[in-house]
Parts: C-alpha cells; sequence; structure tokens
C-alpha cells in the first residue's frame, strides 16, 4: 500500500490554500525528526503555479498545484550519495534532514523541480506528505484538508480513482504517485458575425483540419457566434468556417506555442 | 509526536460590526500559533443532526459541504500577529506637544517615541475634556466604522462612539453605502429593496437557478474574490456547480477577474463605467425586436413610456442603439444583440458580490438603475432568472441568503461593544471628511449610514450646525481614509491642517493614515482576545462558538474593548460630563457575564445540542451549528409574490410597483439632470470628466479599473507574507521592492514600452502611485487595472504628490457620485501611465526611498519610531 495524491486542475481555483497550508504547517516550525523548518518566502513544498491562456476576449487560467510525487523510483533518492532519503511503509519519501549533507545531488535531479535547498541550513528539503501529522491520527496532509473546491485528493493508491489520471511530463517511469486529471492542453476559440448586418452568426459549422488536411473535430457557432475547440493537441491546424449562404472561410490556427483567439470573423454573403 | 497543546475557535474574517465568519480552528502550541485549519463538522456534528442540505440536478449533487471552506486571507493570517508592522506600545508623534507646538503640518512626516498606556490615556483625556469643553463635544469626530476583524466582546470599531453616545455626544463618520453605492442612490428608488438597494429577494435563488436557469451574468462580479473576506470559499463551489450542470457563465467587465479566470464560458468585455450604454442597447434591442414582457410592466411598473421614449430616441433625437452604444462600451454592435436576444430567450439571472467597481464609479445610479429596468422588462423575477448574490450570504436578513438557511441563526448583539450604526445627534457622511475638516461648512442629502431607508436621500444635513467649531479631535480605529476612499490625497491634506489640534489612532498595525496620528494606541489582533464569534455568512449553516484567546497579547496590546475603556475611566470622574460612563459601559460585568448574556440571547438554546451554557463555555473547541430549515424547498422570494400580485405584495416604492420614472426624484430634485428621476447614458458631468471623450483624455488616454483586492480585504493583510509572494499579489522590482501589480495589456505595453517587472508611475493631476507591471490579457486594450488598498508609501503626500506602495485610492476623483448623491467614486477614471526608473526616484527621494522594508512583510514599524527616551 503506499500513499497518492490526485490533483484535478480543472477544479483548481487558484487560491493558493494549499500553497499557504503548506506554509502554515512548516514555516518557522521544525517537525523532528520529519523535516527542518521551510524556509518563510520563496520555497514551495506545494507550490501552485499558473499559466495565462489565450487573447482578449477568450483568456483563462490555468493553475497547477505542484508537489513532491514521492516516486516509487525517485531519482532525487537515487541521486542522493549519503542515504537520506527514506522510504516510509505508507509510501511516503522523506529526507531525514540529520543525515542529509547539503551536497545538492537530489535538487538537481527532479525533474518537476520539488526539491529545495534551504541554503541557511545547508539542507534538501521538499514535501513530507505531512507525516507528522498522518502519524498523529490525521488522514490527509494540511494542503488536502484546506482545499475548498475538491481538485486536492489524498489516500491509499489502490482506492483512489486514477482512470484516465496521469503524472507530470518528466516523471514517466519513476513512479510517480501525484496523479492529474485535466492537465491543460490547447485551445483556439473564434466568433463569426455577417458583417453587413452586424450580426452573429448562430449554428455555422465549424471544423479543426489538422496539419494534412484531416478533421479533427467539429463544432456548431453557439448563439453568439462563438466557437472552440479546448483540450486539443499542440500543432499547427486550419478552421474552415462554413455557413449556408456564405462563401467558405479558412483560419490558420497554430496552436503549437499557445492558445489561441483567432479573431472576430466578418463574413459577407455569397 | 506532540502537534499542539490545545485548539481554539476563531473568526477569521473581516466585515467588522460583530459579525465573524470563516470559522477556524487555531492550533496552539509552546504558547504559539502552529496551524490554522477549515472545521469539520463531524466533530461535533453528524450530518442526520444537520439536516445536511443538498442540492441536486439531472443525477449531479451539490452538498453543502463538511467542513468551513476558508479562504487563503485566513490561512494566512497569523503572520498578520507577529507582523514587524504591529504597533508594539503606545506612540507619541515626536513634535507634537500639547501644550505648546503641535505642527500639524507634519503629520505623514514625523516619528513617533513610546510612551506608557498610563502617560497616553492622561494626555488623551486631558485633550477630550479641553476639546470637549472649548470647543464642544461635537468637535469630537469618532471613525468607528468599516471593515476590520470580527470581534465582538473584544470590541471591533466604534467602541469609543458608544460611550460618547453615553455622555453627551460627539460627531459620528457615518459609514455610508460604500459597498452599494449604485444600488443604494439608484436602484432603491426603482424597486425599493432595503435597506441597501441591490436585491433583498434571495430566497432559493440559488436553487432556483439550479432547476431552471441556463445563465448567469457575472455583470461586474468576481465571486473569486469579494466573498472571500466575509463568506469563504462556497461561492467558489457554487460556480463549479452551475459549470457542472451546463448554466452559462458569463462574464461582463473589462478584466478577467478571477472568477472569469476559471469559470467563464464567456467574457464580453466592456470599457469601465460604460454598462449603461450597454445596458441602453439591450433595452433598444428587445423594445426594437418586441422581446420584452410589454404586460407585466403595464400592471408591475410606473413610468416606462417615458424610458421607452429616451431608449427609442424619441425625446432625444438619440436612438440607444447598439451601433450607438458600441464605441461607447467597447463591446461589438453583433455581441450586443447577441446578448440581447440570448437573454430575452433565456432564463437569465445577474450575479454580484455587492457590486464593485460596477456601483463604484461616477454616476453609479445609473448602470444599478437600468439593471433593474432590464430585469422588469424580462418580467423581473421568472423561474431560474434572479438577481442573486453570493456576498453578504446572512449580513442583511434571511430573505437575503440565496442558500437553504439554517432553523435558527446565532445572534451575537447582545455582547458586541462596538458601535451600532445608530448615528446620534451629530455625523458626517464619510465622503466629505476632507471638506468638513477644511472648509467651513459641508452638506449633503442623506442619513449617510448604509442602513438609512430611501426617504431620508432627501433630507439636506449639513456640519457644522450654526455656532459650533467643526473638528479639532479626530479619533480613528480604521485609519485608511487615504487607502480606501475616493481622492485619497486630499485626505492626506487635511489630516495636516492646522484645524485638526488633535489626532488619535488605535489599531493593531502601523499602517495606512496611522502615520498622521499624534497618538498611537497598540491593539491585540482577534488571536490575542477572548470573544464570542459566529459564523451566518458562510453559506452552509449558522455557526456559533466562543473564541478562547490563542496567545498572549502582542507587545503591550490591549483589546479595543479595553484600549477606549482605559481613555475613559480616566474622564469618568465625579462632576465630569463622563461620570458614570464605564459602569453604564461594562455594565459591571467580565468576560464570562457577557458570554453567559449573549448564550441567553443568541438563539442558539433553542436547539437541544448543548444543554447548559457551561457545556459549550468551558470547551476551547466545540462549537454550536444551526441545522437546516426543514422544508425550505418551498419557500416564496418576496418578489415572486409581487409579481404575482402587486398590489397584495407591493414593492417598497411611493407607488407600490416598479418605478421606472420616479416622481419622488422628479419633486425632489426637479433640476439634477445626472440622477434624474429616470435612468440615462450621462457621458460627464461639471463634476466627472472621466471619458475617452473626455478632453482630459489627451492628457491621461487610458481608463482605470481598480476592483475590491485579491490578496486583500481592503487596506487589510497587505503585509503577509505568504499572500506577497504569490506571483499575482506583487511584482519585485529592479529595487527589489514588492511593488502592486498594474495590469496592461500587451498592445499599451508595447506603445508605452513597458514589459514585465517595469515600474510604472499611473498619474493624473490629482497625483500619482506607482505599480508594478504585469502585462496581460487579463485586461482589455485602453484600460490598466491595480487593485484598491495597496499600504499607502508616501514619497510626497497629499494631492498632486507621488505613492510607492500603489495605493491609488489616492489620485481618485474627489467629488461624489453626482451633484445629490454623496458617495464614493473609485474606479472608472482616467490616468496616464509611464515608465520610471525607480534608481533616479531613489536618488531623488532619498528619504522615502531609504525606508527599511522588510523582505517578506513589506514597510516595518520600527522605521517610524525613535528609540529610547
Amino acid at each position: 500500500m503506499a500513499k497518492a495524491f490526485l490533483i484535478d486542475v480543472a477544479r483548481c481555483n487558484g487560491c493558493h490554500n494549499c500553497q499557504i497550508a503548506c506554509k502554515d504547517e512548516h514555516c518557522g516550525h521544525a517537525w523532528l525528526p520529519y523535516a527542518q523548518a521551510q524556509p518563510e518566502i520563496g520555497q514551495f513544498w506545494m507550490k501552485v503555479n499558473e499559466k495565462e491562456r489565450g487573447q482578449v476576449p477568450v483568456v483563462r487560467v490555468s493553475y497547477m498545484p505542484t508537489l513532491c510525487a514521492h516516486c516509487a523510483g525517485a531519482p532525487c533518492a537515487a541521486a542522493c550519495p549519503s542515504g537520506a532519503f527514506q522510504r516510509r511503509d505508507d509510501g511516503l519519501l522523506l529526507i531525514d534532514p540529520e543525515t542529509c549533507t547539503g551536497c545538492g545531488s537530489c535538487v538537481e535531479a527532479c525533474p518537476i523541480g520539488a526539491v529545495y535547498f534551504n541554503d541557511e541550513l545547508g539542507i534538501a528539503q521538499k514535501c513530507t506528505g505531512c507525516a507528522h501529522l498522518l502519524d498523529d491520527g490525521w488522514k490527509v496532509p494540511r494542503c488536502v484538508d484546506s482545499c475548498a473546491t475538491g481538485a486536492l485528493q489524498f489516500g491509499e493508491e489502490a482506492e483512489l480513482d486514477l482512470d484516465g489520471a496521469v503524472t507530470l511530463p518528466g516523471l514517466e517511469g519513476a513512479g510517480a504517485r501525484a496523479y492529474y486529471r485535466n492537465l491543460p492542453k490547447r485551445f483556439v476559440a473564434g466568433c463569426v458575425y455577417d458583417a453587413d448586418a452586424n450580426d452573429v452568426l448562430i449554428g455555422a459549422t465549424v471544423e479543426l483540419l489538422d496539419a494534412v488536411g484531416a478533421v479533427v473535430a467539429q463544432v456548431e457557432t453557439d448563439e453568439f457566434g462563438d466557437w472552440e475547440f479546448d483540450q486539443i493537441e499542440p500543432g499547427a491546424y486550419t478552421v474552415v468556417v462554413r455557413a449556408e449562404g456564405y462563401p467558405e472561410a479558412r483560419v490558420a490556427a497554430d496552436v503549437t506555442e499557445k492558445d489561441l483567439f483567432t479573431g472576430d470573423l466578418g463574413v459577407r454573403k455569397a | 509526536m506532540r502537534t499542539k497543546d490545545k485548539t481554539v475557535n476563531k473568526s477569521l474574517a473581516w466585515l467588522g460590526s460583530g459579525g465573524g465568519s470563516n470559522a477556524a480552528h487555531v492550533d496552539v502550541m509552546d504558547g504559539e500559533i502552529v496551524r490554522i485549519r477549515p472545521i469539520h463538522f463531524d466533530e461535533c456534528y453528524t450530518p442526520e443532526e444537520l439536516n445536511a442540505w443538498r442540492f441536486e440536478k439531472d443525477g449531479h449533487v451539490f452538498e453543502a459541504g463538511d467542513k468551513t471552506f476558508l479562504p487563503p486571507l485566513s490561512l494566512a493570517y497569523k503572520r498578520r500577529a507577529t507582523s514587524p508592522n504591529r504597533i508594539p506600545y503606545p506612540l507619541i508623534r515626536v513634535d507634537w506637544d500639547p501644550n505648546g507646538n503641535r505642527n500639524p503640518q507634519n503629520r505623514g512626516a514625523s516619528k513617533y517615541r513610546r510612551i506608557s498606556w498610563d502617560e497616553a490615556t492622561d494626555i488623551i483625556a486631558a485633550e477630550i475634556m479641553r476639546i470637549h469643553d472649548t470647543y464642544g463635544p461635537r468637535s469630537i469626530y469618532c471613525e468607528g466604522d468599516g471593515h476590520g476583524e470580527g470581534n465582538c466582546y473584544a470590541g471591533g470599531h466604534g467602541c469609543m462612539i458608544n460611550l460618547f453616545h453615553m455622555a453627551d455626544g460627539c460627531t459620528l463618520q457615518a459609514r455610508q453605502p460604500d459597498s452599494w453605492e449604485g444600488w443604494v442612490w439608484g436602484a432603491k428608488h426603482v424597486w425599493g429593496m432595503e435597506p441597501v438597494g441591490s436585491s433583498t429577494s434571495q430566497v432559493n435563488a440559488f436553487h432556483d437557478i439550479t432547476q431552471n436557469g441556463d445563465a448567469i451574468l457575472f455583470w461586474g462580479c468576481d465571486p473569486e474574490t469579494a466573498p472571500w473576506g466575509w463568506g469563504g470559499q462556497q461561492p467558489s463551489r457554487l460556480c463549479y456547480w452551475f459549470s457542472e450542470i451546463g448554466i452559462k457563465s458569463i462574464y461582463v467587465c473589462p478584466d478577467v477577474n478571477y472568477g472569469a479566470a476559471v469559470h467563464a464560458d464567456k467574457w464580453i468585455p466592456v470599457l469601465p463605467n460604460t454598462d449603461s450604454a450597454l445596458q441602453l442597447a439591450i433595452a433598444y434591442t428587445w423594445i426594437s425586436e418586441g422581446t420584452y414582457e410589454e404586460e407585466f410592466l403595464k400592471t408591475h411598473a410606473v413610468g416606462f413610456d417615458v424610458f421607452r421614449d429616451y431608449v427609442m430616441g424619441v425625446t432625444d433625437g438619440v436612438p440607444k442603439s447598439p451601433e450607438w452604444a458600441s464605441p461607447k462600451c467597447g463591446v461589438p454592435i453583433y455581441k450586443i444583440k447577441a446578448l440581447a436576444r440570448y437573454w430575452a430567450k433565456h432564463a437569465v439571472s445577474i450575479a454580484h458580490c455587492n457590486g464593485g467597481s460596477y456601483i463604484r464609479s461616477a454616476f453609479s445610479h445609473e448602470p444599478a438603475r437600468l439593471e433593474v429596468v432590464l430585469l422588469a422588462m424580462q418580467g423581473l423575477d421568472k423561474p431560474g432568472a434572479h438577481q442573486a448574490t453570493f456576498t453578504d450570504m446572512g449580513v442583511m436578513g434571511e430573505s437575503c441568503n440565496p442558500l437553504p438557511p439554517s432553523k435558527v441563526t446565532a445572534n451575537q448583539r447582545a455582547c458586541y461593544h462596538g458601535w451600532a450604526y445608530n448615528v446620534g445627534d451629530s455625523f458626517i457622511i464619510k465622503t466629505l471628511l476632507p471638506d468638513a475638516i477644511i472648509s467651513d461648512k459641508v452638506d449633503w442629502y442623506s442619513l449617510g449610514v448604509f442602513l438609512a431607508p430611501r426617504e431620508t436621500q432627501f433630507q439636506p444635513f449639513e456640519y457644522p450646525r450654526p455656532g459650533e467649531a467643526g473638528i479639532k479631535m479626530i479619533w480613528s480605529d480604521a485609519p485608511c481614509w487615504s487607502t480606501c476612499w475616493n481622492c485619497g490625497g486630499r485626505d492626506q491634506d487635511a489630516l495636516r491642517s492646522e484645524n485638526l489640534e488633535f489626532v488619535l489612532v488605535q489599531h493593531p498595525w502601523f499602517e495606512n493614515d496611522c502615520k498622521f496620528a499624534d497618538i498611537i494606541l497598540p491593539i491585540t489582533t482577534t488571536f490575542e482576545c477572548d470573544d464570542f464569534g459566529t459564523d451566518n455568512n458562510n453559506g452552509q449553516y449558522s455557526m456559533f462558538y466562543y473564541e478562547k484567546q490563542a496567545i498572549e497579547p502582542v507587545g503591550e496590546a490591549r483589546t479595543d474593548y479595553e484600549a477606549v475603556l482605559s481613555v475613559f475611566r480616566k474622564l469618568d470622574k465625579p462632576g465630569s460630563p463622563y461620570e458614570g460612563v464605564v459602569e453604564k459601559y461594562t455594565q459591571g460585568m467580565g468576560y464570562e457575564g457577557w458570554m453567559r448574556r449573549a448564550w441567553e440571547t443568541s438563539g442558539v438554546t433553542q436547539t437541544d445540542k448543548y444543554g447548559s451554557f457551561k457545556e459549550l463555555f468551558e470547551s476551547d473547541d466545540k462549537f454550536w451549528m444551526g441545522p437546516t430549515l426543514e422544508n425550505w424547498e418551498d419557500r416564496k422570494t418576496p418578489l415572486e409574490l409581487f409579481c404575482e400580485n402587486p398590489e397584495m405584495f407591493p414593492l417598497n416604492t411611493p407607488t407600490g410597483k416598479l418605478e421606472i420614472y420616479s416622481q419622488e426624484l422628479a419633486d425632489h430634485f426637479p433640476d439634477d439632470d445626472i440622477r434624474g428621476p429616470f435612468p440615462k447614458w450621462i457621458e460627464e458631468s461639471d463634476e466627472h470628466k472621466e471619458r475617452y471623450t473626455s478632453e482630459r483624455a489627451k492628457l491621461y488616454p487610458f481608463l482605470m479599473v481598480s476592483n475590491h483586492p485579491h490578496w486583500r480585504v481592503h487596506a487589510q493583510h497587505d503585509d503577509l507574507p505568504w499572500l506577497r509572494e504569490i506571483e499575482t499579489c506583487k511584482v519585485k522590482g529592479p529595487d527589489g521592492y514588492a511593488y502592486e501589480p498594474l495590469w496592461i495589456h500587451p498592445r499599451d505595453a508595447e506603445k508605452l514600452g513597458v514589459k514585465n517587472g517595469d515600474v510604472a508611475k499611473i498619474f493624473n493631476e490629482r497625483g500619482a502611485v506607482l505599480g508594478g507591471v504585469r502585462v496581460t490579457e487579463r485586461i482589455m486594450p485602453g484600460v490598466v487595472y491595480q487593485d484598491h488598498g495597496a499600504r499607502v508609501d508616501s514619497i510626497v503626500p497629499g494631492y498632486g504628490g507621488l505613492d510607492r506602495g500603489g495605493a491609488n485610492n489616492l489620485i481618485c476623483p474627489s467629488a461624489v457620485t453626482s451633484p445629490n448623491c454623496a458617495g464614493e467614486v473609485t474606479s472608472s477614471f482616467l490616468v496616464g501611465v509611464e515608465k520610471v526608473d525607480v534608481f533616479e526616484l531613489a536618488k531623488r527621494y532619498p528619504e522615502a526611498f531609504g525606508r527599511t522594508f522588510d523582505p517578506a512583510a513589506g514597510q516595518v514599524a520600527s522605521d517610524f519610531i525613535v528609540e529610547g527616551e
């Protein structure tokens, strides 16, 4: 049995409660032998990363709580020359602050940057899963306890509903036990209107074509003339708009690097 | 291992006025707070005992929740107790000599030295007596309102007002409807809705939207910000719920606020304070296309024909068409029409968190009134269509709660020692304070306080009255005029006026207008006092609990209650006008006595969970909860009844109907063409020229939006390290200072030559404040955004000054909403923007830039205190 985190980023409102609760627990307080104190600012055993996506008027923010995944085959532990990493029976991975020599190898080894180097104490530190609280009867660590929206879950790996959940890029094959749902891919969105009548086009067919011209997806414009393809793979696409009585319109949509609002497309009757 | 010694209950919310919320468990170990965490209901209650409520729709379920949903402001709050910004002991301004030169001009610049409580209260008592005897009691002006910790027994704001009112009075600062300006000055005249003008007909609103709604317009509304400080995060869960069951979330605002960032299905960017143009064009579309409830208006409204003729251009030759509105509001013509048509076809609600910038800009009565007219045109209150609120769910009484209520709502009033909204016989409406200090007389309409009935808006008031001397002394426990009100630069000037002989402040932190005080008294945080708590604002259940002291007072801090009593004990002498007030105020009772009284009148004894006062009082962490009302689904809203039978269930207006044309306004203010008898588009007024079309826009080409702050409650929390390090909270400048973020659209940033992390100045003739640039698509082009409430850090104080902290209220318009409406105007004003070189500024202003700042917490109190005797 091993403990695992399950994080649904589609339910994360960016309140940062998890990041702050972690600091509330660990800044200014050493919970020895589990951990020394987390530095007051600048380090985050639980960190909410955010990414602004799109352009006016289709703009949203994706938040991603990021923490040590307590990997079964942890590259950080493998990199430690002094045996400071200790695996608990419940699967949580701890760095013994007494044994850690401060060589920093583990900080370099973590692919997602979840291990921090505490300059003042000269040791490596990271999420402990609030093991000191679990051992005191708590069911979940502070970050999960403070989450208001249900974006964070913690429990036995075997008991969590992990169907379709993934681990973070970079941790492939490491046996990561922080699972994610709804990791953002790309979106492309637009709006179609009749430029003469100054009315939006409702029910126009919009197709998304990939680089070789195959139709990847199809939607209809809504009552605002808007269309959107969400959670598509990064890449260069073409959007084809068809409405009865109007000539077909094509718009290039390159979402290789970023999400895209293609603009309000004014069309005129054929 | 030992992870705590004890746990106490605390309300970690900042509504003030005795009302708590954000009920938390605070764990204490070795005399320090070790953690702040949600309260889990199952520690004291089963779901059956709570009669736990839930919504169901198409197989989906929304549950009330089994713990309190604290905001980050609560979780980070323990550092507020130990902030380097705490006032450690009583302070006196070094160059203020009550028996000699008072140097009022140096307020805001001079430092302070330590004095004892005994010395401080001696001086304060002597000053009060001197001013009382020389000028009369009404020359003592008390500010005891505004937001703050929800302390109850331990004080809350305005304890001194109660004591003065028990003697021969003082002059009160009337806390006007600052959260509801537009609704109060405008909407009330259309549909009543006492006390604050936004819908008080909320019963079951969210359940009905769940069952019957198609879309919610979040009009200038940020459900991920405004509710945090006094209700927590239930609104966030509700937003996810509405999305889950397919109800569209449409945000209408100039910015992608924090709610829009995660919940919006659509964002319709509208230029600041041009909502009226958009609303009129929607009305025009409905009238043109015959898609409004004409019959309903005939039976339920008066004066629609006058409005219709205005909209269609019959009266002034200008049809308020989408073509007319689009250049004003920045929304394309086809989008205005699409929105109007969607709205007419579907069950559409409008959500607010009181209103924010949308109803706090110039002429704010107009968008507020127009919203009610639009709701009326669609039948006002239909299945799934309401004006719904995400804040103040329990503050304004049961009919204002949009969620299932508890059978009993716990009441804390019996032990509340703060100001209780009574204005006494002398008051000044808050927006006029600087004028009241520096000029001979101010006058205004309305009883001032936010709960004042509509009729008082026709009553004229003035200060001082003939023969009175005006304000000579100020006593404040919420010193943030310059951070929270219109044109704070004028507040800073007024506070340095020689008319003010004595400025007394009591506060936990050395911030904002504290720096203009002559004497400062240190106050505890809520962690340091024993108190009584309720949480009726969480959108879950009514809660009540005792709040035991978590930690010892920091430094020489006393509670507001104790601090005020320390002064009045010195005044309460035989023959003095204050004789007997201490006994009258304390009623000779201590903590346990007040708690027992509060228990008896709280209403909680109506349920049988706790059999005796002692059972709950002797526990540190037990709490009481109100089970959900049985059959809550069956209740009707007041508006539903009005819609069914307007004669039997009239609105609180003179005619009992929707007054789209208000005869009362026409009769009382026949010459007012800014707030006329019916709502219109106001381009500009003599006092407010804040449009792109205004001549001033040549100098100040951007419109500025300033919402309620995301990482603060107004001026509170700005020193919290774990908030300040969050990406959207502060921007680290090249000099290492944490600047208040300034959002600029990439297109504008390019024109201005600024990039992320630069420091820019936003300015107009009223002054300038600095901001840390965030180039972002979260703001529409031509508009810049900065939260309000950042801590003042003056480089040059006063009107025309310069502020490093980014307290943009300093440069807000100074005039009130409109000539007969003394509301604040704190958003949607013109500014110029330019990049600054902070190192150049530091050379020019070495003193201001040389101040100490803590890398984690920012400004520090010690920087303003001189050592030694």
